[in-house]
């Protein structure tokens, strides 16, 4: 099987950070359904051109999170995930997205209003524009 | 272990990786082992590369990757140390049969006594000698690299009797491959097929590949740990995702508060160099790439380009600190 993940080389964040949250995200979102067999360890490090030693890692800080299990011998597997935990989990990350992007804008020396507009315009593209904005048709 | 060997055991650093280190166990182990010779005086080296990993040893030309190989080997004497193969001493004078039946080495130059010999036969003799020997892997092999085992092995090119030898060493499916610059004389595709058949050796069951390699996108494609060689020593064994992805380039600047000098970034984590320039922004080399992002994000500080720097630029990096 061939995960969904994609490293970016010259990013700083560590690999094993990028492949964790990946992985986390495609699990509580239950793109990956529970019992299914992940790659063996090898297997994913040569995929994705990192070492044994970054998946291990990943594989065990998601099995200690409780949404990977591993069966002596057989592999590792995608655990039951608990769906309040998986929301959180979500939540969690997107908060760490928007909180992210604040940070770059702030960075590039953009003002509170302009970050404003800025978010307003994206939403509006992906929601549609606020039910309190909207044009009376008539 | 001196002070140098210990600086270079400590990047291999958290508790973690100590302890699955130890529970794993080090195929090739190496303590204080030292040797002198009248113009050159290799080690002390301390190495341990652990079962089931690939451990690469990057060094410039001459700082003793293949003289560590030949004392691995027991071709050479270690004045000083201690240095132990799948858990058994070496280079005692004791009978090593049961060990080298275990492991295979693949040296860096073609023996040339062997020349008038066909593969054939060379292959016959080897495998008497091997009780894991898998014929049928061997001949899958020959085939994959497409050699002739027929001829002579002085006869076939420098490529296709390369491509013979470690097909007769993986064939032994050894637990632990020792490999002195494996793709010297192969082309592209060969050396593609050669990686993809590392890959496949560490895949088929508790092995251990160590190599000396110049060839970075060898490393990159096989390593798990990379070991650097210089002037005769270790200076540091590293895991090479960490290692790769903390030392970055960044150009960071101009801030709000206007350019950005070498001062103000005297404090970012793991500088290893900053000069101004040009249009306000200074440029930094950083060991602690992470970190140093965050350090900047918390400045205000923009950071307008960055990259990765490849591994011969870390390696320029280590070697002079070490030095």
């Amino acid at each position: 099987m061939r995960l969904p993940i994609q490293i970016n080389d010259n990013s700083a964040e560590p690999l094993y950070h990028q492949i964790e949250s990946q992985l986390r995200a495609l699990i509580v979102s239950g793109q990956l359904t529970e019992n299914t067999l992940l790659p063996s360890n090898r297997e994913l490090a040569q995929s994705l051109g990192c070492s044994l030693i970054t998946i291990r890692r990943v594989y065990q800080d998601l099995e200690a999170e409780g949404l990977l299990r591993s069966r002596q011998g057989s592999g590792t597997f995608v655990a039951k995930v608990d769906s309040e935990a998986g929301t959180r989990q979500l939540r969690q990350s997107a908060e760490e997205a928007i909180r992210a992007a604040v940070d770059a804008g702030l960075a590039a020396g953009l003002e509170r209003a302009e970050l404003e507009r800025l978010f307003a315009v994206e939403l509006d593209r992906r929601c549609g524009p606020k039910t309190g904005d909207r044009q009376d048709p008539s | 272990m001196t002070e140098k060997g210990e600086a270079g055991m400590r990047e291999m650093n958290t508790e973690a990786r100590a302890a699955e280190r130890e529970t794993a166990g080090a195929a090739v182990w190496l303590h204080g082992a030292v040797q002198l010779r009248k113009a050159f005086r290799l080690g002390p080296l301390n190495l341990e590369a652990p079962v089931g990993c690939v451990t690469a040893i990057v060094g410039p030309n001459g700082s003793g990757k293949s003289s560590t190989f030949r004392l691995l080997l027991g071709l050479t004497a270690a004045d000083e140390g201690e240095i132990r193969l799948l858990g058994e001493r070496v280079g005692d004078g004791l009978d090593d049969t049961e060990l080298k039946r275990r492991m295979a080495y693949v040296p860096e130059e073609d023996s040339k006594i062997e020349a008038s010999l066909r593969g054939t036969s060379q292959a016959e003799f080897v495998s008497a000698w091997y009780p894991a020997w898998n014929q049928g892997e061997f001949e899958r092999l020959l085939r994959e690299f497409e050699v002739e085992p027929s001829k002579r092995l002085g006869k076939m090119s420098k490529g296709m009797r390369r491509k013979f030898e470690l097909a007769l060493a993986l064939a032994r499916e050894p637990e632990l491959l020792l490999l002195d610059e494996p793709s010297s004389g192969l082309d592209p595709l060969s050396w593609r097929k050669l990686v993809g058949e590392l890959h496949r050796y560490m895949e088929r069951g508790r092995h251990t590949i160590l190599m000396a390699t110049h060839i970075l996108d060898e490393v990159k494609r096989l390593a798990d740990y990379i070991a650097i060689m210089a002037d005769g020593r270790i200076i540091g064994v590293y895991e090479k995702d960490e290692l790769l992805s903390s030392w970055h380039r960044f150009y960071v600047g101009p801030g709000l508060g206007g350019a950005v000098s070498e001062g103000d970034v005297a404090d970012l984590p793991g500088l290893v160099r900053a000069e101004e320039s040009g249009g306000g922004t200074c440029r930094v080399v950083t060991s602690r790439a992470w970190e140093a992002e965050g350090w900047c994000r918390e400045r205000g500080l923009p950071i307008t380009g960055q990259r990765a720097l490849e591994l011969d630029e870390i390696m320029e990096q280590l070697i002079r600190q070490a030095r």
